[in-house]
């Protein structure tokens, strides 16, 4: 067995966190309890919240959230931010600015309509001068995501954060029909030994063995790229142990093994 | 302290040359491939005056089987692919598919053809038919594209945080060939011009209009340029040179301005040099992010003056190549691989009269001499820093 074999736990679940549209968090979610309150991004500092997309205040909220009671040192932790399309509704606005009303773009929405925007609001909101980053893998994003994490873990991060989401794909894009609404989904990761009470998971695979079932997400959610993530986050809640597809149908085939604690 | 994973192959594409050779023969002539934007032959239609690094064309197509996937930046990557014929055989021949991660950056991905396609949408109400977001757009079409050339079947991510992106990949794949995950990994990245990303550094007051000047006295902001590059990093193999450290740190101070003493970097190239195990001293040379703007050159400046002194010679290629963005990182790695390769540093286009300001000792000459390790800075939006640190083999 190699050291990144998938069959072997490689790193601990210690809390999660989603933000979903009509559900602000994981709780929320798991007791059916709707709130339709647009993301506030509470864990952003005052300043920068402003001038955050509701996109950045959702990944935020998801991150704040599986942060809470990890045990991990907000300043300290390493994060993984994961995205298909990033700020594209920023961008889109950023075009009609600029052909559009034909006007000056504002530099702040410039300097916010990067791929990375929440992993740096994060990072100077949390004080943290440690890693962060921002990727992207279309629907195998989840499974990438938690592969960078992993790879950091290996390398002696003390814990690292994953963050997934995706925003409402601009109609002006992609067909209504082909789209989905908000979405972000965070699990907080420590070394296995660390939490040796703590769900486990091993590292991502094409080679898993039939998917526990799926969280119960509308159709139109379950579009969204980083539903697997979501999925991942249910499976813990409701401790269905075994394989979780990372993503629903769209991707390569990524699935990840979940232990119970 | 990890151990050094060998470079067995790279290939570079921006401003100075389609690739590796005309690259270096422009660099060492001290030519650069800045030009007028009105002038380039990459149009990009913005209002103002500015230079840009365009790659000079034309660009390979993409085979029949491809050509769905067609856009700018997957052309540049078959230009990349094709300079690594060789060493990517030899890749193939030792690793599984499955065991070959590709680990990407970019800040762009498409968006120069979805920008086209968007300006159709609002003069016709629909996008072109030809228009597919997912095989133009997205982060996931330039990986599919590189997979496809390669036979690549591990892995694959694409890292955007802005200028740092193409950094950060050499330190992903070094990690999941470190623990295991994988034997090799492609690495690299590519950015196009566009007219968003001109048009938000112009926001930014950011833009020279003229040519840049990174380091003079006289600098007046960044030109965008194009292009990138692909590396190849393998467990074993014949080493170019050895990814020996990288340090990713972040200023967690603002979005889009660098720390004023540029506390993050200190702390990157710091940590590059812990994981390589050696001190300041063992560097020879720096290859600055150097983009020319005041505040960004007077901060990494105060960085490189507080890690290194002022005895290492300090050189931005940004005033040949433009600043490529999200494709910068890997393609000054690359860039920064001659020292160790042919014992020589390119001058710093444009620099002299240096700013006098500025406590480092950078090179307005062409310097031969003999270079074991050479540091390459990344800074980005978001406040993210990345320092790689490359040894001779």
């Amino acid at each position: 067995m190699s050291a990144t074999d998938h069959k072997a736990p490689a790193a601990a679940i210690v809390g999660v966190g989603l933000r979903l549209i009509g559900y602000p968090t994981a709780a929320a979610w798991r007791a059916g309890e709707r709130d339709e309150t647009p993301p506030k991004g509470a864990l952003i500092e005052r300043r920068s919240r402003r001038r955050c997309s509701p996109f950045t205040k959702a990944l935020a909220e998801a991150y704040g959230e599986a942060l809470d009671g990890s045990g991990l040192v907000p300043a300290e932790v390493a994060s993984v931010f994961g995205s298909a399309l990033g700020e594209v509704g920023t961008m889109i606005k950023l075009l009609d600015t600029m052909w559009v009303g034909e006007e000056p773009l504002s530099p702040m929405a410039f300097a916010m309509s990067v791929h990375n925007a929440a992993s740096g609001v994060v990072s100077i909101s949390t004080a943290n001068r440690g890693y962060t980053t921002s990727i992207g893998a279309d629907h195998d994003t989840p499974a990438m995501a938690l592969y960078e994490a992993l790879g950091l873990l290996a390398a002696g991060a003390p814990g690292v954060m994953v963050t997934c989401g995706d925003d409402g794909v601009p109609v002006e894009l992609i067909a209504e029909d082909d789209g989905w609404p908000l979405a972000a989904a965070a699990v907080a990761l420590a070394p296995v030994e660390q939490a040796p009470d703590a769900p486990r998971i091993g590292w991502p695979t094409m080679q898993g063995g039939e998917p526990v079932a799926r969280a119960a997400l509308s159709a139109r959610v379950a579009e969204n790229p980083s539903a697997g993530m979501i999925d991942l986050v249910d499976a813990v809640l409701g401790k269905r142990w075994g394989t979780v597809a990372l993503d629903r149908g769209a991707g390569s085939g990524w699935s990840v093994e979940l232990w119970g604690g | 302290m990890g151990q050094p994973v060998p470079i067995t192959g790279a290939s570079v594409c921006n401003a100075l040359g389609a690739d590796r050779e005309a690259v270096r023969e422009a660099l060492w002539s001290g030519r650069s491939g800045l030009v007028p934007v009105g002038a380039s032959p990459v149009k990009v239609d913005v209002p103002f005056e500015t230079a840009v690094g365009p790659v000079p064309g034309p660009l390979p197509s993409l085979p029949a089987a491809m050509a769905d996937w067609s856009t700018r930046s997957a052309q540049i990557v078959l230009r990349l692919v094709e300079g690594l014929e060789a060493p990517l055989a030899r890749l193939r021949a030792r690793w599984q598919p499955h065991r070959i991660a590709v680990v990407m950056g970019t800040s762009t991905a498409g968006v120069d053809r979805t920008e086209r396609a968007y300006r159709d949408y609002r003069e016709t109400g629909g996008l072109p038919a030809d228009y597919d977001l997912w095989r133009h757009h997205t982060y996931g079409a330039m990986l599919r594209v590189v997979q496809m050339l390669t036979g690549a079947k591990g892995p694959a991510w694409m890292h955007s945080t802005a200028c740092t992106s193409s950094a950060k990949p050499l330190a992903s794949a070094r990690r999941l060939i470190a623990c295991g995950a994988v034997d090799a990994a492609i690495v690299g990245g590519v950015d196009t011009l566009c007219a968003m990303t001109l048009t938000g550094f112009h926001s930014l007051d950011a833009l020279d209009a003229k040519v840049c000047t990174p380091f003079s006295a006289g600098r007046g902001g960044i030109n965008i340029g194009e292009g990138g590059a692909l590396l190849l990093l393998e467990r074993a193999g014949e080493a170019m040179a050895l990814v020996e450290g990288v340090g990713e740190t972040s200023d967690a101070y603002h979005i889009s301005a660098p720390h004023p003493q540029g506390l993050g970097a200190v702390a990157a190239m710091k940590a590059a040099l812990a994981e390589a195990g050696v001190g300041p001293e063992a560097v020879h040379h720096v290859n600055a992010h150097g983009t020319g703007t005041h505040l960004n050159d007077a901060a990494e400046s105060a960085a490189i003056a507080a890690v290194f002194g002022d005895g290492v010679p300090v050189v931005s290629t940004k005033g040949y190549t433009g600043h490529a963005l999200g494709g910068a990182g890997a393609m000054e790695a690359v860039m920064a691989m001659w020292p160790l390769l042919e014992g020589w540093i390119p001058a710093s286009a444009g620099a002299a009269p240096v700013d006098e300001e500025l406590a480092i000792r950078v090179a307005t000459e062409r310097t031969t001499g003999r270079f074991t390790r050479v540091l390459s800075n990344s800074f980005a939006f978001g406040g993210n820093n990345v320092s790689v640190l490359l040894r001779a083999p």
